[in-house]
């Protein structure tokens, strides 16, 4: 009888441990994210942020990232610009209002980790290697994004930088 | 005299549009900012409208009041340009509030300013 309770425990212990494994995967976005972008004048940040974390260091091949942004969220400190940006002639909010990032393979690297995958914006998509720290429950990552890459061009502004600085830190709780 | 007026008509104006709006700029715009910056906006005035009536004598005056309101004017873009930290909400309104206020210096001084005319 001992035998038989030790061997149910055994298989609950298990099987509770797996559970609470699967769930560990799983981080809630919290308040106090930041999507800032840099590209001297205009500057900004983007809220919004919306998405599925999955992510245990433990097991990178489970992890993945598929996050939202609201286009119609960014905020350069100018109401003019603000709605420029929103315009057709630069992020078109109406017709792509969002952008989206789907990770396809998160690996360890020397500094910490990235994460392959596909960044659809401005109705184009186009993979890319986000590189990322995490500690604290903070994922941190900064990179560089070629809005010509993404037909984010109206044509008028020649001396606006086509590179531009992206840095995201995102505080996550179970 | 000018300058407190204005600073006067610039705080009830900013009372107002924050009970209509109910969006708090007093980081940027609050009364101690709006005293100091009518207060010199009107100094400068005076020491402008000093110049131009030694320069012009009697006509002075007259051209004094055309530069002011041309300038007046002229700095709406000020309000309408300026980048405000990210931290302040609904930045497309801050216009609404602050374009209106440029005109309140020279319009204080036109106001009074037959108090101060010797006939």
């Amino acid at each position: 009888m001992k035998k038989q309770i030790y061997l149910l425990a055994s298989v609950a212990l298990m099987m509770g441990s797996a559970f609470a494994f699967v769930q560990s995967l799983d981080w809630k976005i919290a308040e106090g994210y930041a999507v800032k972008f840099e590209a001297g004048d205009p500057s900004g940040e983007f809220s919004g942020l919306k998405g599925i974390i999955k992510f245990d260091e433990k097991n990178l091949a489970a992890s993945q990232f598929s996050v939202t942004i609201e286009v119609a969220s960014i905020n350069t400190g100018n109401g003019m610009k603000n709605t420029h940006a929103k315009s057709a002639n630069w992020f078109d909010a109406e017709k792509y209002p969002t952008i989206a990032f789907t990770s396809s393979a998160i690996s360890k690297t020397a500094t910490g980790f990235e994460a392959k995958g596909t960044l659809e914006m401005h109705g184009v998509k186009k993979e890319i290697v986000l590189p990322f720290t995490f500690s604290n429950s903070t994922f941190s990552a900064n990179m560089e994004v070629n809005r010509m890459d993404f037909n984010i061009d109206d044509g008028k502004h020649p001396k606006m930088s086509p590179t531009i600085k992206v840095s995201i830190t995102v505080p996550v709780t179970k | 005299m000018a300058g407190i007026l204005a600073a006067l008509a610039a705080n009830i104006y900013n009372q107002i549009y924050f009970f209509a709006t109910e969006i708090d700029y007093s980081n940027i715009i609050n009364w101690g900012s709006l005293l100091s910056l009518n207060l010199i906006i009107s100094l400068l005035a005076g020491l402008l409208y000093w110049l131009l009536t030694t320069l012009f004598k009697s006509r002075g005056a007259i051209v004094f009041n055309f530069v002011y309101s041309v300038g007046s004017f002229a700095c709406v873009i000020i309000p309408i340009a300026i980048t405000l930290p990210l931290t302040t909400p609904n930045p497309e309104l801050f216009p609404g509030l602050t374009v209106p206020m440029v005109f309140f210096p020279v319009i204080a001084w036109m106001t009074i300013d037959p108090l101060f005319k010797k006939n």
